[in-house]
């Protein structure tokens, strides 16, 4: 069982790393011109790991991070993570019967709908995202989704334990 | 068994739902704590940063050599051919930049000849893909404030949106949220160019009529006029199309941008502020 006053300092350390390394090194990596999310992924693995409550905290505390290193509307990230996060908690928990690659799908397709919810949401208070970029957005967050939620669900595991109420546990068995 | 999420979920979930709509709120209308915890996170997050890009730049090099393998044979095939082309009909004779430089002189528009600069070298691209600005390794400690123009040799790449003590935030001309007041060379006409995101062109809306004509190649350059916050006669672009703009009261103008900003290495801040 992790330690529970380890749990914050761990939370507070993946969530730099992730930071850094997504605007120093995935920033730089451009999947169909478009660019992966490793904020995101952490959020999914978030709500997969730890239900919509684990999953709208990490999408708001994440987002605003992001948000603080960006040139984008204030507050946009965190709340397109946040919704993302809350709903991924409640699909991953409402599985009955999963196997091992739902949380890839899961991730694929929160990829895809941050990218139409941040393009849509972003339009509402007026700054006109193209829509006609979203495919190769969704297309790049979805791969990396993908490709990397399964070692995001580790971390997650170290920073919270698996004592938690833990859904995956109880999905795969 | 399904899971129902545990009791108090719900309404940290709304609150921190509503907390983010006022962040966003909040943040619209340009609030100084917002500026300021930015400009504290860009002076933090900028060295390591640059530390980090280091370490992990073979495996960078890698991937582009992977994925732009293509479009770099492409580019080497193109600039073969237009090598050839332009040594044929003399060296510059069809390089749109050159026209642009040209158009500028006759108009006796200097392409900031004597404004002082700052060559700055660029840090990191956009960090999302929402983002279209990049930040590079000047700032208030060389003179560099916001609100100054950032050229190349090519022409206009953007605005400073907002510099610390070594680092600077330059707004790219793709950024939907970029307008430049600009002249179309040689028929002098005024017009207001907008972003609309990477890799597609910039819109001009001008006040020409539906039926005026321009010629597809004509450069566009910044006019200056009144209090731009450009200084006149940087080239932006040259007309790819004409069509109807909205209301079809006016002409619009699809124009390709001269530089391509995802490709930049080095750009040079205008130490010129709007009059």
């Amino acid at each position: 069982m992790t330690n529970r006053r380890l749990v914050p300092v761990r939370a507070t350390l993946v969530a730099l790393a992730a930071l850094v390394l997504q605007v120093s090194f995935v920033a730089d990596l451009r999947i169909a011109g478009a660019i992966g999310d490793l904020m995101l992924v952490a959020v999914v693995a978030a709500g997969l790991t730890g239900g919509p409550d684990r999953g709208v905290a990490y999408g708001f505390a994440l987002g605003v991070l992001y948000d603080l290193v960006l040139d984008t509307p204030f507050g946009l990230s965190a709340l397109t993570y946040a919704l993302v996060g809350y709903t991924v908690g409640v699909v991953g928990a409402a599985l009955v019967r999963t196997s091992g690659w739902w949380p890839v799908l899961i991730a694929a397709a929160a990829g895809a709908a941050q990218a139409a919810l941040y393009t849509s949401l972003g339009n509402l208070i007026g700054v006109s995202y193209p829509f006609g970029a979203v495919p190769a957005i969704a297309l790049a967050m979805a791969v990396t989704g993908a490709v990397l939620v399964l070692p995001a669900l580790r971390v997650m595991w170290w920073v919270h334990g698996h004592n938690e109420p833990d859904r995956l546990e109880m999905m795969f068995r | 068994m399904a899971i129902s999420p545990p009791t108090g979920s719900r309404t940290r979930t709304i609150v921190l739902v509503v907390a983010s709509i006022t962040l966003v709120v909040v943040g619209l209308r340009d609030v100084a704590v917002v500026r300021s915890l930015r400009e504290s996170a860009a002076d933090v997050v900028s060295p390591v940063e640059g530390a980090v890009s280091a370490v992990t730049s073979p495996f960078r090099n890698a991937w582009h050599g992977i994925t732009d393998y293509e479009e770099l044979k492409e580019e080497n095939d193109r600039l073969e051919a237009e090598l050839a082309e332009s040594e044929a009909a003399g060296i510059g004779q069809s390089d749109a930049e050159q026209q642009l430089a040209d158009l500028s002189a006759s108009l006796d528009l200097p392409f900031a000849g004597d404004v002082a600069k700052v060559t700055a070298r660029v840090v990191s691209g956009p960090r999302s893909n929402f983002s279209h600005a990049i930040e590079i390794d000047k700032g208030t400690d060389d003179g560099v404030v916001e609100g100054m123009p950032v050229v190349t040799g090519g022409g206009l790449v953007g605005r400073i949106t907002q510099a610390t003590g070594s680092t600077a935030r330059v707004e790219l001309v793709t950024d939907p949220e970029f307008r430049v007041g600009v002249r179309v060379a040689g028929a002098g006409d005024l017009g207001t160019a907008r972003g609309r995101g990477q890799d597609d062109p910039l819109v001009v809306d001008s006040a020409m009529s539906p039926r005026a004509e321009v010629a597809p190649d004509t450069g566009v350059v910044t006019s200056g006029v009144d209090r731009s916050a450009f200084p006149p006669g940087i080239p932006v672009g040259t007309v790819a199309e004409t069509r109807q703009g909205s209301g079809g009261l006016a002409l619009e103008l699809v124009v390709e941008p001269l530089v391509d900003v995802d490709q930049l290495s080095y750009v040079t801040v205008l130490l010129w502020l709007p009059g």
